[in-house]
Order: structure tokens, then C-alpha cells, then sequence
């Protein structure tokens, strides 16, 4: 009997060498290993041994079974191994069970960075009406009526005091209004222009921001607008100030970033200029903080307004803005 | 602004700048350059020309040969021209020249006669409109040059868009200012410092509306020709885009290109009684022809330019057709004018009429420029159109403010801008641009420097607009970059907000995508979606000048706009549509008041449940009902919303209830479609659109849509979240399979588990409904899985069986159902 097992485990150990395929390996687990296979057979003659005899070779036997086992562990690794991806019967090469998601619109995204920035540096965010009356839209940032600023903006009228806000400026007044400074809020939300073409949509977003306390200054303005833009675009764009005019602000600045479709060598986004404008800012006029009952000689402040879809179109080198109200699923799945 | 670099060079020696320095420096002075063009260069191929012969064409009466000498080379060139003649010298296109507008000169035949080439008209080459024949150079050009050389034609047009506030840059000599302070060289003008010492006798000038006219000049020019005007005049308005009309009116609008001055000729005989007044209309005086020959209504406040018995001009806006200098014009009056900003810009806007010169008025004119120009004027108009001048004039100022001065206080300036710069430099910065200062006394610690702005920056009135003058000047990007001290706070955050953006992250996770659409619709969407007249959504608050009939009202719903989304994107191919919007909706309260704005929260759903999955795992199945009722429930499970179907019972839980008829929304299949109601209000419905209405969207597929109140759900309360004990002993399932009438909702058997009020029952779950096969018509069948949990003991199945026991009794009792045995 002890001979059968040393014999069992020679052709056990060439018989696994002779298998290629996890078929063939699971042919000779069944001959060699199984229930009814030919160890098991042996296994079976022990009844008729010595009883001297019995734990040594039923020692020796689990001992062969041991080596058997082992090797056929052993090969039927390396048949794994060897290219055969398949040993558990699947294709891994099909899809996986993907679960169906959404995305949000570009502008919330692009919105949601923007108020997280701000939010970080300790900006409170506040929203107002969309439609608005025409002393907040207008008269409190100091565009009286028949003022030429008002032709920087197309405004939509319901009658001649309601009106779809222009900007989202119209938030710092209702807000200086209600409270007393130190302020650093933010409003976003939709704005409205009569205007409609490759470059404008008569609907669109924008931030406004602002920061009142003593002593604040147009460097100060500088330093909130650098850390905005570097988080936004990243550390290495070079950024410019440049001289504008807001009724609202004085001194006012337009901040341009260098042209991220040409990286500054002037393109046609950038009308061959390098420069791509970003937002608008400036000092929070003294003629506004009148208005709301602040007394300027104390206070100053700055504010700033910008536009989303223009922020996430440089972003994402979107060239058409209506697209962004098209709601076409292959656009929105795409950010 | 239009304007070009050989214009400013008259002004100021601009010649060490680059065309990209020139626009850069501008640009960081807040006069941004919007564009830089390079002209006349398709001119280039263009050659002068002599004409050494002409005689008429043989076989046609208006045409001449001519002979022309370009350089080296002599041309035959058939002409049409009426003025063409030997000795002129002419502009030739030889052939192979494209011309403007694409034309390409080649060798032909005209009339059995061969032509080398063509000599051109201004039309032709795009310099003008003239076309009454070619182009005549000046005696002195040589032949054979180039064209643009020899007329020294090559030049860069700049376009500046200017912000309101910089009126004195709507001029050359304004911008030429600014650059006279970037290269540090002097500002050359042509005429400065004039006065009218001597009152003419010849005309009289009376302003009866001191208040929108403040001052006002006039010269009297005797005996001149009106003609053409030569060319160097007609090229400089050409090169700005104004149209060249006759040497008198060209030199008005030169003058006002040139000093920023608007200026206006009038024929002198038509004035009656050699009057000038300046006042409002008469009741009787209702309508005016404007040089346009349009006919325009005047109203109280429109200010006028009469003669002693009627109006002659629209003041500061445009001149009568009654008074317009023509070509018998032989004694022209010019006048040299400040108008009121906002009455000038009220006339323009109620007639929609504006001018170059109203532009100007609206945003502002130097009110000690008027004689400058006006003496300028008179001195060209003598030397191109001959006629005499005397030196006496009309200058009436009733309204002449004298200019304010104003104090600078210099440490305020500098910890404005956060900077230190002394008083010294601050006034170096302002004097550059021509603003003098002096020291004046100091505030406390602060030096302050006492200012009077010149004339012609009517945009500085206070010390605000001085600091941002100093920082324009010092230049924007050197003032350095610091961080505000403020102290530290918590910012507070609308709730709100909050949970809009929460939710509309969570729809995400379901495979909705994020819309956002227009908040104006068209004011026929309402009743697309069949909602009767007295459904408030059908009165919507209407734009006075909406930019189509498709954005013609604030929306009261979001529906249409979403099922325009449906409707593209099927249309693109997409075969699973699942969209959402949570937008602000908008319903009128008193007329002239805000609106009231409301949130909501839609969505669409269309194609295939599993949206862009793999087909491999999840075969094709249209979305229907349930996904939206799906969707629903999520989110109220999101936003921590309690429903009635939770155990114990809520009294006041959301619940969702069928809709008929009568109930359901207009646009949305009755007995396909459920309300959210909570408290007996309804929060929202959800279901599946009508065929008809979806078609009247241009949608031929079906569509189920979700329609809730934000602002509602908002506000209901949200279930505490505190912890429950996890249970220490184990549950006991039991299934039960019912058969029962067809017409018994599943949900009822819910209901009846969840009110038997049995406190083992954890959980009812419905599991299998089905209907045909081996089950009797007008039966179904519906498998329920009870949970029994303790939270004492172990359950043993005696003590599940007496429950178990009751609620099968329950349910076939109250149901006519019957327990089903397999």
C-alpha cells in the first residue's frame, strides 16, 4: 500500500505537469482528489492493514495527500498566472455595472468654486431679487436717471421703476443698508442685458463682492483680487489692473488675466491683445456709502463684480456662450 | 473713439513709441484700445500714373483711350471717366490687382479696344464714395510710385472705448493729452486761449434757458464756396468712418474729432431777423425737421435753436433741414456751444436720435473750450472755403459755473490707494496730464494740496475722483499687492442656499443632470400647457422690450423650459433624457411692485431608466410613473422629510396621493399622475405628460416630470436626526401571497399593516404584484414581507404566529382577498 501511494504521487506529480488548461486541472482533481478518485480508492484498502501498521501509513498517505494537493494549488496558480485571465470564468474586459449619475450645470460648478473661494476668506454669501427696482439697480450706486453709465447697461423694464437687475451690485447697497461694518459679503446670482449674440446672453451670472472696515485700501483690493484669480486660474498667470470706471467705485480697475488660449502671444479670444478680462472692481465710491448713511471719512471699502460664464468659458475653453443654456446633455457631461 | 496715429502725431511727437506701446500705455491709462488696424494696406499694388494722352473711344461716345505712363512702362487704358484728361495725374490698378471688394483687375477687351489695367475712382479703391469720375492727385506726385507711399496714405487707425466719465478724450487733442504725459514731450495745438472780445453787430444771440444752456458762441463767416473739401480733410474723416459731405460741414465735424467741440453751421439768410434764441418750444411748436428730413415731435423740454420766429436746430442733438448749409450757402453761422448733459441725453433718448454731437453733450464738453474751437473752424472755413471773418463774434455765458477747487488731502490719498507718496510727487503725477496744484494748508499731520481742475476734465468735482487720478497715473500694477485686516468673523450663510445646493448635488447622484434654463419664457407656454385662464402661472409679469416673442414673460413655471430641453436633446439622438431644475419662479403682485419669487424645483424624465449604463447589464426599459414618484421620494427622504408610510404613523407626513380628472395637472395624464400633499397642501405633483401637450413642444416621446415647491419643502420640519438603539435580537420574516380584487391598491395593505398598530411589526414590504397566468380575471396577486422584531426577547415562532395570525386575518377581512397557496 505504501508502495501505491509513492507511485500515486509520481504520476499525480506527472499527470499535473501534462495540464495546460483549467479544464484538464479540474479533470485531475477529480481523478486523483475526488470523492471517488483513485486516493480516496487507495484510502479505502486501509481498513485491511495491520492495525500496527495503520498510523504509520495513514500518516505516510496524509502526507502524499498533502503533496498532491499542494502541487496541484501550486499549478493551478501558475496556469493563472500565465496569461489566462479567465480562471474565474468572467471577462474582465466588460463593462462594470455603472451606476447612472448626473453632473451639475457648468455655471453652478464654476459658481460654487467661486463662492468657496470668498467663502474661505471669510465672505458671507447673500442673495437678492432678480427683479429689481430701479433706486437699488441704479440710483444707490450712484447712476442717477439720464446718467450716460446707464447705456453700459441694456435693461430690461416691467415699467419704469421694475426693472430685471442689471448686476448684482444692487446687493451692496440693500446690504449696507441693513447692517454696519465691519462687511464681507458676497451675492451671487443671475443678472439680465437686452443683449444677445456669440459673446452675451440676455441672461447670465455674476458675483458681486465686497469688503467695508476702516482703513481698507486699493492694495487690500489687489491682494483679496490676486488670491481669487491664482485660486481660480492657478499660481503662474500673470494678472494686470487696469484703470476703468464704475459709477459705483473710484477709483475703479478691470483685471485681465494673460490669455489662457494663447498664453499671452495674442490670439483672437484675446483680440491679439494677451490680455482676457475678468472682473470688474474698484473702492466703493464715498457718494454710495452717503447713500446708505456710512460716513466715508471713517470707512472705506472695496467691491467687485464678475462674471461666471465668462470665468468658466476661459476655464473649460468654451466658445459660445449659449451653450450654456442649451441644456444639451453632451455638453453637461463634459465638466 | 475712433482716431489714427498720423492725427495724433500733429499734436504731440509720438514717434519713439511702437503701435504696441502706443496701445498699451493708453490701455493702462483707462483708455482701452480696442482694436489696431493697419490701413490702406490693400492699396498696396496700387501705382500713380500720368495721363500722357486722351482721345474718345471710337466706337463709343463715353469712353477715352488713354495713354499712361507709370514708371518705365506705357499703358493703354480705356477710360470712362468724365474728368479724365492729359496731364492728370491718376491712381492705376495695373492688371492682376485685387481691388476692394474683391475685384481683380485684369487685361480686356472693351469695345474691340485692349486695356492694360483701370484708373480708379475713390469708390473704387475704397477711400470715399465719390464716383463721379477718377481720382485727381495733386500736381506734385510722380508717376509709377507706389500709391500709398506717394500719398502718404499708410497710417494706424485706433478704436479707444471709452468709459462715460472721459468726455475730454472724445477728442485727438484729448488723447494726444494723455500720450504728451507718457512720452514727456509737449502738446502742440493748433489754436488755445481764445476769447470773443468784440460783440458782433451783425447778429444777435439771446439765451432764454439759462439752465440746460450754459453758454453759447457764434462767428459769422461772409461770401464763402461751398464745394468739396480737399483732401486731406476728406481723409481724415474718412479714416474714422464719417462720410465727407461738403468743405463746410466737414470742418465742423473735424473740428469736433479734433477738440472734442461739436459745432454746427447754419446758413445764414435762413435766419430770421439774424436772431439767435436759445429756449423750450412754443405750445404751438409740435413738430421739427431735422436735417435727416425726418420729422420729429418736440416736447416742453426739448431745447431749441431758433431764429426770431421759429427753431432752426435741435439743439446739441442735430440741425433743421430749414437752415442746412447747402451748396448755395454763400455767409455761414457757426456755432460754438455748451448744453445741459441730461437734457441733451433726454432729447437724444425720446427721439432715439444720436449724434456724435449729442454724445458728446451727454457725457460733458469743456465749457472754456467753445471759442478754441470755434476760432479754429472760422480759420479753416476761410482757407478752404475762402470768404471773410470778422473778429467780432457772440459768446453769451449766463450759466457759466467757475470751476471748483478742490482739496487733496494726501495722507487720506495714500492710505486709500496703500501707498506713500509725498505731496511733491503726487503733484508731479497730476501736473503731467495739465492739472495744477498747490500746497495747502495742513489738515492735522497731512499735507493737502489745493486744486483747480482744468476746464475740459468736467469728470473731477471731488477729492475721490483726484485719488483715482493719482492712482491711474502712478500706475495701477505698482501699487502693491497687501491682504485687508479685518477681524475675524464667521460668515453666515442663507439656509436656504444651502440646502438648494445640497439637493441639487444630490439629484446628481441619481443620474440627474443638472438644467439651467432662461428665466423668461414665452407668454403662449402657459397655455401649451393647457393651464385655464384663472390658474395664476397664466399671468405672469411681461417685459416692456423683451428681445423676442420666445423671452417675452418672467416664467411662473420651469416646465417649459425644461421640455425644450427634452426636445433638443431628443433631437440630438439622446436616448436617455433625466434633467432637473431648481430655479426661481416669478408671480406679480401690485403693478410697479416686485414680484414674488418663489423657488422650485423640476424635472424631466424621457428614454431609457437607465440612462448611458451598460445595455450589457441593464437592458433598455422607458422610464414611467414610479421614476418620478421615485426620484420624489428620494429627495424627501434627503431633505429628512417625515412620510406617512413611516412607522409609528405621522399625522402630518407627506403623503402621495392619485390625481383625476378634475385633479390633476392640465398638461399631465389624469390616473398617471400624483400629488404631494402634506397638512392638506399640495407640495408638488409628479407624473407622466399628455401626448398633446408634449407635441405642441415638439416632443413624439413620452415624459414623466416632477413639479415641486422648493420654498414648501423648505419649510416643513425635518425629522430630528438622533440616534436609534441598533436592535439586539434577531428579526422573523414572514411572507404572505394574497389573492385579491384588482381594484385593491397595494399600498392600502400597507397602510392596514402600519395602522394594526402591532408593536412587533418592524417593517411591510411589498414584494411581488402580478396579474394573468394562473390568477382568476379580475384578481390580483400581491406578496407582502412582514418583519416581527422584538426589542425584550428572542421571538419565538409562537409569538410571531399570533401576530401574523392577526394580520392575515386583517388583511383578507378587510380586502375580500384570500391567502394564496402555491
Amino acid at each position: 500500500m505504501e508502495q501505491q501511494l509513492l507511485q500515486l504521487a509520481v504520476s499525480a506529480r506527472e499527470e499535473l505537469d501534462r495540464c495546460t488548461t483549467q479544464a484538464s486541472l479540474e479533470e485531475f482533481r477529480i481523478e486523483y482528489l475526488g470523492r471517488k478518485g483513485r486516493f480516496s480508492t487507495i484510502m479505502r484498502g486501509l481498513g485491511a492493514v495491520a492495525a500496527a501498521d495503520r498510523p504509520r501509513i495513514g500518516q505516510a498517505a496524509n502526507q502524499v495527500k498533502a503533496e498532491v494537493e499542494a502541487l496541484f494549488v501550486t499549478r493551478k496558480e501558475q496556469l493563472a498566472e500565465s496569461g489566462n485571465t479567465r480562471r474565474h470564468g468572467l471577462d474582465f474586459s466588460l463593462p462594470g455595472r455603472k451606476p447612472v449619475s448626473g453632473r451639475l450645470h457648468p455655471v453652478s460648478q464654476v459658481m460654487q468654486e467661486t463662492c468657496a473661494i470668498f467663502a474661505s476668506l471669510g465672505f458671507a454669501v447673500a442673495e437678492g431679487p432678480d427683479v429689481e427696482v430701479d433706486y437699488y439697480n441704479f440710483e444707490a450706486l450712484n447712476i442717477p436717471p439720464h446718467h450716460p453709465a446707464r447705456d453700459m447697461h441694456d435693461t430690461f423694464y416691467f415699467s419704469e421703476s421694475l426693472l430685471l437687475r442689471t448686476h448684482t451690485s444692487p446687493m451692496q447697497a440693500r446690504i449696507m443698508e441693513s447692517r454696519q461694518p465691519p462687511l464681507r459679503v458676497i451675492a451671487p446670482g443671475k443678472v439680465y442685458r437686452c443683449d444677445s449674440d456669440i459673446t452675451h446672453t440676455p441672461m447670465f451670472h455674476q458675483v458681486e463682492g465686497f469688503l467695508v472696515e476702516k482703513e481698507v485700501s486699493f492694495a487690500d483690493l489687489k491682494g483679496v483680487l490676486t488670491i481669487f484669480t491664482e485660486k481660480m486660474f492657478g499660481k503662474d498667470l500673470p494678472l494686470r489692473f487696469r484703470p476703468s470706471f464704475f459709477p459705483f467705485t473710484e477709483p475703479s480697475a478691470e483685471v485681465d488675466i494673460a490669455c489662457v488660449i494663447c498664453q499671452g502671444s495674442g490670439c483672437r479670444v484675446c483680440k491679439k491683445s494677451g490680455w482676457l478680462e475678468i472682473l470688474g472692481s474698484g473702492m466703493i465710491d464715498p457718494e454710495v456709502f452717503r447713500m446708505v448713511g456710512y460716513d466715508p471719512q471713517v470707512y472705506s471699502g472695496f467691491a467687485f463684480g464678475l462674471g461666471i460664464e465668462r470665468i468658466a468659458m476661459l476655464k473649460y475653453g468654451i466658445d459660445d456662450i449659449r451653450l450654456f443654456y442649451e441644456n444639451d446633455q453632451r455638453f453637461l457631461t463634459q465638466f | 473713439m475712433k482716431l489714427t496715429r498720423t492725427w495724433l502725431q500733429n499734436y504731440v511727437d509720438i514717434s519713439s513709441l511702437t503701435n504696441e506701446e502706443l496701445a498699451d500705455h493708453l490701455t493702462m491709462r483707462g483708455l482701452e484700445v480696442d482694436s489696431l488696424t493697419p490701413m490702406y494696406e490693400d492699396l498696396a499694388p496700387l501705382r500713380t500714373g500720368l495721363v500722357l494722352s486722351a482721345v474718345r473711344h471710337p466706337a463709343a461716345d463715353k469712353l477715352t483711350l488713354c495713354q499712361v505712363q507709370v514708371g518705365d512702362q506705357q499703358l493703354a487704358i480705356v477710360c470712362g471717366a468724365p474728368n479724365v484728361r492729359e496731364g492728370l495725374r491718376v491712381v492705376v490698378a495695373l492688371p492682376g490687382t485685387l481691388l476692394p471688394g474683391n475685384v481683380k483687375i485684369s487685361r480686356s477687351k472693351i469695345r474691340g479696344v485692349e486695356s492694360f489695367g483701370m484708373i480708379c475712382s475713390e469708390r473704387e479703391i475704397g477711400l470715399g464714395n465719390d464716383h463721379d469720375g477718377i481720382m485727381e492727385l495733386p500736381e506734385h506726385i510722380a508717376h509709377g510710385q507706389p500709391f500709398i507711399e506717394a500719398m502718404a496714405l499708410s497710417d494706424l487707425g485706433i478704436e479707444v472705448d471709452l468709459t462715460p466719465n472721459r468726455s475730454d478724450c472724445l477728442s485727438v487733442i484729448g488723447i494726444a493729452r494723455e500720450l504728451a504725459a507718457v512720452v514727456d514731450r509737449p502738446l502742440t495745438l493748433p489754436i488755445e486761449g481764445q476769447r470773443i472780445d468784440r460783440m458782433s453787430e451783425n447778429f444777435s444771440v439771446a439765451i432764454d434757458a439759462a439752465d440746460l444752456c450754459p453758454r453759447y458762441c457764434g462767428r459769422l463767416v461772409r461770401g464763402i464756396r461751398v464745394g468739396p473739401s480737399p483732401w486731406w480733410l476728406r481723409r481724415r474723416l474718412l479714416s474714422v468712418g464719417l462720410r465727407p459731405i461738403n468743405n463746410i460741414v466737414d470742418i465742423t465735424n473735424f473740428v469736433m474729432l479734433e477738440y472734442g467741440q461739436p459745432l454746427h453751421a447754419f446758413d445764414f439768410t435762413t435766419l430770421a431777423g439774424s436772431a439767435i434764441i436759445v429756449r423750450r418750444p412754443r405750445p404751438e411748436e409740435r413738430l421739427f425737421t431735422t436735417l435727416d428730413r425726418a420729422e420729429r415731435h418736440l416736447d416742453p423740454d426739448t431745447l431749441l435753436i431758433c431764429d426770431r420766429d421759429k427753431p432752426v436746430a435741435l439743439a446739441g442733438v442735430m440741425g433743421g433741414l430749414n437752415s442746412e448749409v447747402t451748396e448755395k450757402t454763400v455767409d455761414v453761422l457757426v456755432e460754438s456751444a455748451c448744453f445741459n448733459p441730461v437734457s441733451i441725453r433726454r432729447t437724444a433718448r425720446r427721439l432715439n436720435l444720436s449724434s456724435d454731437a449729442s454724445y458728446r453733450f451727454e457725457r460733458g464738453v469743456d465749457p472754456q473750450g467753445t471759442v478754441n474751437a470755434l476760432n479754429r473752424a472760422v480759420a479753416l472755413i476761410t482757407e478752404i472755403a475762402g470768404g471773410t471773418a470778422a473778429d467780432e463774434g457772440v459768446d453769451c455765458f449766463p450759466g457759466l459755473r467757475p470751476p471748483p477747487t478742490i482739496t487733496l488731502n494726501i495722507d487720506r490719498c495714500n492710505r486709500l490707494l496703500g501707498i506713500t507718496l509725498p505731496p511733491q510727487s503726487i503733484a508731479a503725477l497730476l501736473a503731467s496730464i495739465g492739472i495744477p496744484s498747490q500746497p495747502g494748508p495742513k489738515a492735522g499731520e497731512s499735507d493737502q494740496l489745493l486744486i483747480t481742475p482744468p476746464s475740459f476734465r468736467v469728470d473731477i468735482e471731488r477729492e475721490a475722483d483726484l485719488i483715482e487720478e493719482v492712482a491711474r497715473l502712478y500706475g495701477y500694477n505698482r501699487i502693491p499687492i497687501t491682504l485687508p485686516r479685518v477681524g475675524m468673523s464667521y460668515p453666515e450663510e442663507d439656509p436656504d442656499r444651502r440646502k438648494r445646493l445640497d439637493i441639487a448635488g444630490r439629484l446628481t447622484a441619481i443620474g440627474f443632470h443638472e438644467a439651467i434654463n432662461y428665466s423668461f419664457i414665452a407668454d403662449k407656454h402657459a397655455a401649451m400647457l393647457d393651464l385655464p385662464e384663472s390658474d395664476p402661472r397664466r399671468s405672469p409679469l411681461a417685459l416692456l422690450n423683451p428681445l423676442s416673442e420666445e423671452q417675452a414673460v418672467l416664467r411662473t413655471t420651469l416646465l417649459p423650459g425644461l421640455l425644450d430641453n427634452v426636445r433638443r436633446n431628443l433631437s440630438y439622438q439622446q436616448t436617455a433624457i433625466r434633467l432637473f431644475e431648481l430655479g426661481k419662479v416669478f408671480f406679480p403682485t401690485e403693478p410697479g411692485k416686485q414680484p414674488v419669487e418663489k423657488h422650485r424645483l423640476s424635472g424631466v424624465l424621457a428614454g431609457n431608466r437607465h440612462g448611458e449604463a451598460a445595455p450589457l447589464h441593464f437592458p433598455y426599459q422607458e422610464v414611467d410613473l414610479l421614476d418620478g414618484k421615485g426620484a420624489v421620494e428620494y429627495l424627501i427622504g434627503e431633505m429628512h422629510l417625515a412620510t406617512v408610510d413611516r412607522l409609528p404613523p405621522t399625522t402630518d407626513g407627506i403623503s402621495f396621493h392619485p390625481l383625476d380628472e378634475s385633479s390633476a395637472e392640465p398638461f399631465a395624464e389624469p390616473f398617471l399622475s400624483l400629488e404631494l400633499r402634506c397638512a392638506g397642501k399640495r407640495l408638488g405633483t409628479t407624473g407622466q405628460m399628455r401626448t398633446e401637450v408634449l407635441r405642441r413642444f415638439g416632443i413624439k416621446h413620452q415624459v414623466i416630470y416632477f413639479d415641486l415647491d422648493f420654498d414648501a419643502l423648505c419649510t416643513l420640519a425635518q425629522m430630528s436626526r438622533s440616534f436609534t438603539s441598533l436592535p439586539v435580537f434577531p428579526a422573523v420574516q414572514r411572507d404572505i401571497a394574497l389573492l385579491l380584487p384588482e381594484e385593491v391598491q397595494a399600498g392600502e395593505l400597507t397602510a392596514a399593516v402600519r395602522n394594526s398598530a402591532d408593536p412587533l411589526i418592524e417593517r411591510c414590504e411589498i414584494f411581488d404584484v402580478f396579474q394573468g397566468g394562473k390568477i382568476p380575471r379580475g384578481q390580483k396577486s400581491v406578496a407582502l414581507t412582514l418583519t416581527y422584531r422584538s426589542a425584550k426577547k428572542t421571538l419565538t415562532e409562537k409569538n410571531v404566529e399570533k401576530s401574523h395570525k392577526k394580520i392575515v386575518e386583517l388583511l383578507t377581512g378587510s380586502f375580500g382577498g384570500s391567502i394564496r397557496h402555491e
